[in-house]
């Protein structure tokens, strides 16, 4: 059974190193500003001391308080191992395996707005409705992207769909699957994660009662996310799964380190946007996709 | 035994439940219960043995020979019947009982059973002249049923309104079989494909069967009809009675041939449907009505399957086809399932707390935690999430929509936005069912009749967690069902025949049972970490504010707040609001409705235009004698006229 230490190793990866990411964002957030800022490693600090916290609860929650964070983990956790790793592949590959990836990213959604919507409060109420009435414009964007990918490559695996490069339309894929990271895991421009007014937060509001274990479960899995649409938009720009293991494995750690910079340079240079330009940027990233998609299918005319 | 024997067995036992309906309510349940046995049994065998069975009978009805047949694809539907028949039957021994209703409950057990068997004829009749009549039987049936609580006026407007709208269809469906007759001259239905001239009656079909389906703008009658009957009558009415304009519509274009652009107009209006459908589901304040217009939506995803079916067979049998057939109709057993249980958690709901006012519930999980989760569950299974089964019927349908984008052939240009479409309606449903569970289940409770609510008891629990059950099992297991599926898929075009599982379906099932004991692996672990950390009580923190009641939470309106505003140009809300001004101001007000714009804003116009022109004509009607004489006179000297004149040609 060579497939068990694999997965092992496939897990480990991801589970130990999505929430350096953060900890990059911040270093170039502070390195931007001239400040010192919190160690790379602080996210582990902080879910290591969350683990071992006890949980207040809201007198109004019920027991899918604790249950939605657990599953949202998992949920991104399975979404992880279908990603394919350049050469390697994903943990599990078949036929259609994209829309289970997209639709495992909603389940996620799914769990973490039940839990909030448990406490019964007016700002986590506020961030569940924006967070899946955002979703729906970002969910309309990732498909773009993915049937523009399926065109280019006439496949429908993520193994063969991400292993070339985009073609043509790799710019307006990476422009538009950008946006749609930053829109996807809460960052500038679209939410601000620093801010201390609960009025103007989307992922965040969701939190405001969570604490102890249940909180480093929605933590850790929220790096996890943003490392998944990193490795993602690595992989649908750059053809990493052409290249040799070593090249590619190089190739996708400073791929990732780019991406994970470029949202540090973004949220030190811009400010947060009004909630009403949200829609137009997330539309913006939709049309950005659809002309990928459009690329690619006249690109394959050839 | 023969399914046909069990199929004629079944229909005596529903028959003899009629007659005892009104004196012994528990027998009326066995027999009910077991006649909906039987008709699975029946189905099965057809499914899993393969054979048709039919039955020719000398004895005539209408001069016509009774003529009965069960394939694949009727077995199928039959198993909805079936299945959400019998759990229906359980659920309202409790749910309209007759302490509670004493007048209508006996009726209700009653049309119940007729209802099963009319939809059983429906199924198995293979004439037109007698599949009219069963459908007519069936659409009255209908009728009796949503209008049990007759005493309110809401109820009598939603009955009028359905039968009105049911008959508009009949009358497509009666011109329909009528040419058909006229042009293969029989009424014996059955496979056509040497007469293509009759491919145009497709159109009549489509209407016809569409208004009982409710695809969009069809669906006018679905969401009061839905909200006003009782929840059993409304989750047999969305999970099964909408599914036989389904039936007809995939029947007959099975067995006649069809117009060339029959694929693509199915196809754009499921897209159309799936869209518009749960955007208004989303803006709903009544969780009935969001279940209704939810049903919407899914007939529209189960069209866009049967839309690309019919595109692959003007393709040359393209394999992609197979796939979005299979996704369709599992989707219609699916959606049967998850929203027949959807409608009980409602109905359970509203027999605690009175009220479908989602803005007056809240906080009812821990009243009634096993309504909630059933509730959780079958809002995890309708928004199409993993690892439930609603995942797995949309995924063939995606399966099929994706292999035709790389085929790259014309019909991608109808497959690639009926793909966005179908994600951004999946994200909707998904925002819906939380705005929905979260209304109804979680936070404080709004009103003293949401804080007193009692769970429901075991004859309401009993059925929702077998169709749970059902959706579970469909979910992780989806192979099992391979066979039967297949043998439907075939019925409606043979060589479309696989007995293999396709190769990811194979994998998607241990995937999702992966994550499914994954997820349950997770959710004990962390509840075992945060008890074992120590897990303390305390008020929701809302910014610090000491006191928050149940009023400060987010509404239902506002959490749609954001979507409805992107779908405000077919929602048209009406709003009414008085701003508080001034230094003391009064008291302020605000209302939104989302009407029924199709309804409202079209029919509703255009019909009141013709009233007034029938209201004109009227006015030659007065009683006054001279006048009538003076018409007479009139009409005599033009045909007077008419008559010389055309004698002088």
């Amino acid at each position: 059974m060579i497939f068990i230490p694999e997965l092992l190793l496939r897990l480990a990866l991801w589970l130990l190193l999505a929430p350096l990411l953060p900890g990059i964002i911040n270093k170039v957030k502070a390195w931007v500003a001239g400040r010192r800022g919190p160690p790379v490693l602080q996210l582990y600090y902080d879910l290591a001391k969350l683990w071992r916290k006890g949980v207040v609860m809201s007198q109004l929650a019920s027991p899918g308080f604790i249950i939605g964070p657990a599953v949202a983990w998992t949920a991104l956790l399975g979404a992880a191992l279908l990603m394919p790793l350049g050469p390697a592949g994903g943990a599990v590959s078949f036929h259609g395996d994209v829309l289970l990836l997209i639709y495992l990213l909603a389940l996620a959604r799914f769990c973490t707005a039940w839990a909030a919507m448990e406490t019964g409060s007016a700002f986590e109420g506020m961030g569940s409705a924006r967070e899946v009435s955002y979703a729906v414009l970002a969910e309309a964007a990732i498909i773009a992207a993915v049937l523009s990918l399926i065109v280019h490559t006439g496949s429908v695996s993520l193994d063969t769909m991400l292993s070339p490069s985009a073609g043509a339309g790799a710019a307006l894929l990476a422009a538009g699957l950008f946006l749609v990271l930053l829109a996807e895991n809460c960052r500038v421009p679209f939410d601000d994660p620093n801010t201390h007014l609960e009025l103007t937060m989307i992922h965040e509001a969701m939190i405001l009662d969570h604490s102890g274990p249940p909180l480093a479960a929605i933590l850790h899995g929220a790096s996890l996310k943003l490392l998944l649409f990193s490795v993602l938009l690595v992989q649908a720009v750059l053809p990493v799964g052409e290249l040799s293991p070593f090249a590619s494995a190089g190739a996708l750690a400073a791929g990732v380190l780019a991406v994970t910079v470029g949202v540090g340079l973004v949220e030190s240079l811009l400010a947060r946007l009004a909630f009403k330009r949200v829609p137009l940027l997330l539309i913006t990233a939709f049309l950005l996709c659809l002309f990928a998609l459009l690329v690619a299918w006249k690109g394959g005319a050839q | 035994m023969t399914s046909g024997l069990l199929l004629l067995i079944a229909f005596l036992v529903l028959a003899a439940g009629i007659g005892i309906a009104f004196r012994l309510p528990a027998i009326w349940l066995a027999l009910t219960v077991t006649g909906a046995g039987l008709f699975l049994l029946a189905a099965l065998r057809v499914l899993l043995g393969g054979d048709i069975w039919e039955w020719h009978s000398a004895f005539l009805i209408g001069g016509e020979p009774l003529h009965l047949r069960l394939d694949g694809l009727s077995a199928w539907f039959l198993i909805v019947v079936s299945v959400v028949g019998g759990a229906g039957a359980v659920y309202s021994r409790e749910y309209w009982s007759d302490e509670n209703n004493p007048a209508s409950a006996p009726q209700g057990r009653a049309w119940w059973s007729a209802f099963l068997i009319s939809m059983g004829l429906v199924l198995t009749v293979s004439n037109g002249l007698h599949f009219l009549i069963a459908w007519e039987l069936f659409a009255v049936c209908g009728y009796f049923l949503i209008t049990l609580d007759r005493e309110r006026s809401g109820v009598r407007a939603a009955g009028w309104l359905y039968l009105a709208a049911s008959h508009a269809g009949t009358m497509c469906l009666f011109a329909f079989f009528a040419l058909l007759a006229a042009h293969t001259g029989s009424w014996e239905l059955g496979p056509v494909r040497d007469h293509p001239e009759i491919a145009p009656l497709f159109w009549l079909a489509l209407c016809g069967f569409g208004v009982k389906a409710g695809f969009f703008p069809l669906h006018i009658w679905l969401p009061s009809a839905h909200a006003n009957a009782p929840s059993h009558v409304s989750a047999i009415m969305s999970g099964v009675a909408i599914k036989m304009g389904i039936y007809g519509i995939i029947r007959f274009s099975g067995w006649l041939p069809v117009p060339p652009a029959a694929g693509w107009v199915v196809t754009g209006i499921g897209a159309t449907s799936a869209l518009l459908g749960i955007a208004f589901a989303f803006a709903q304040n009544d969780f009935k009505r969001l279940l209704a217009y939810c049903s919407v939506e899914n007939i529209g995803v189960i069209l866009i399957g049967v839309g690309i079916a019919l595109l692959a067979v003007t393709h040359g049998d393209a394999p992609w086809g197979r796939l979005a057939l299979a996704g369709a109709l599992l989707h219609v057993w699916n959606h049967g399932a998850f929203k027949s249980l959807l409608f009980f958690g409602a109905g359970s709901v509203l027999h605690a707390t009175g009220t479908r006012e989602m803005s007056r519930l809240g906080g009812l999980s821990r009243t009634m935690p096993w309504t909630a989760g059933l509730f959780a569950l079958a809002a995890i299974a309708v928004a199409g999430l993993p690892p439930l089964n609603g995942f797995v019927s949309e995924w063939l349908v995606y399966l099929g929509l994706f292999d035709v984008v790389t085929g790259r052939g014309a019909a991608a240009w109808i497959a690639m936005p009926a793909v966005i479409l179908l994600v951004v309606a999946g994200a909707l449903a998904l925002a819906s069912f939380a705005k929905a569970g979260a209304m109804i289940f979680l936070g404080a409770s709004r009103t003293r009749p949401a804080a007193k609510a009692h769970e429901c008891g075991r004859w309401m629990r009993g059925p929702m967690l077998a169709l749970a059950a059902v959706c579970v099992m469909i979910g992780l297991a989806p192979i099992l069902i391979w066979p039967a599926l297949s043998c439907a898929v075939a019925a409606w075009r043979p060589v479309w025949l696989a007995v293999e599982p396709p190769a990811p379906l194979v994998t998607l099932g241990s995937v999702q049972i992966a994550l499914a004991s994954l997820v349950l692996l997770a959710a004990v672990w962390l509840w075992w970490k945060a008890h074992d950390n120590g897990l303390r009580r305390g008020l929701t923190w809302d910014c610090a504010y000491a006191l928050p009641t149940a009023r400060m939470q987010y509404t239902s309106a506002s959490f749609a707040g954001i979507g409805t505003g992107w779908f405000r140009w077919v929602l048209q809300p009406v709003r009414k609001a008085h701003r508080p001004r001034g230094h003391f101001p009064a008291a302020a007000l605000r209302l939104e409705r989302i009407p029924e714009t199709v309804l409202e804003r079209l029919l509703g116009p255009v019909s009141l235009v013709i009233l007034q022109a029938a209201a004109g004509a009227r006015r030659l009607q007065h009683g006054r004698l001279q006048f009538y004489i003076l018409y007479v006179v009139v009409g005599l000297i033009g045909v007077g006229i008419l008559v010389l004149w055309g004698g002088a040609q």
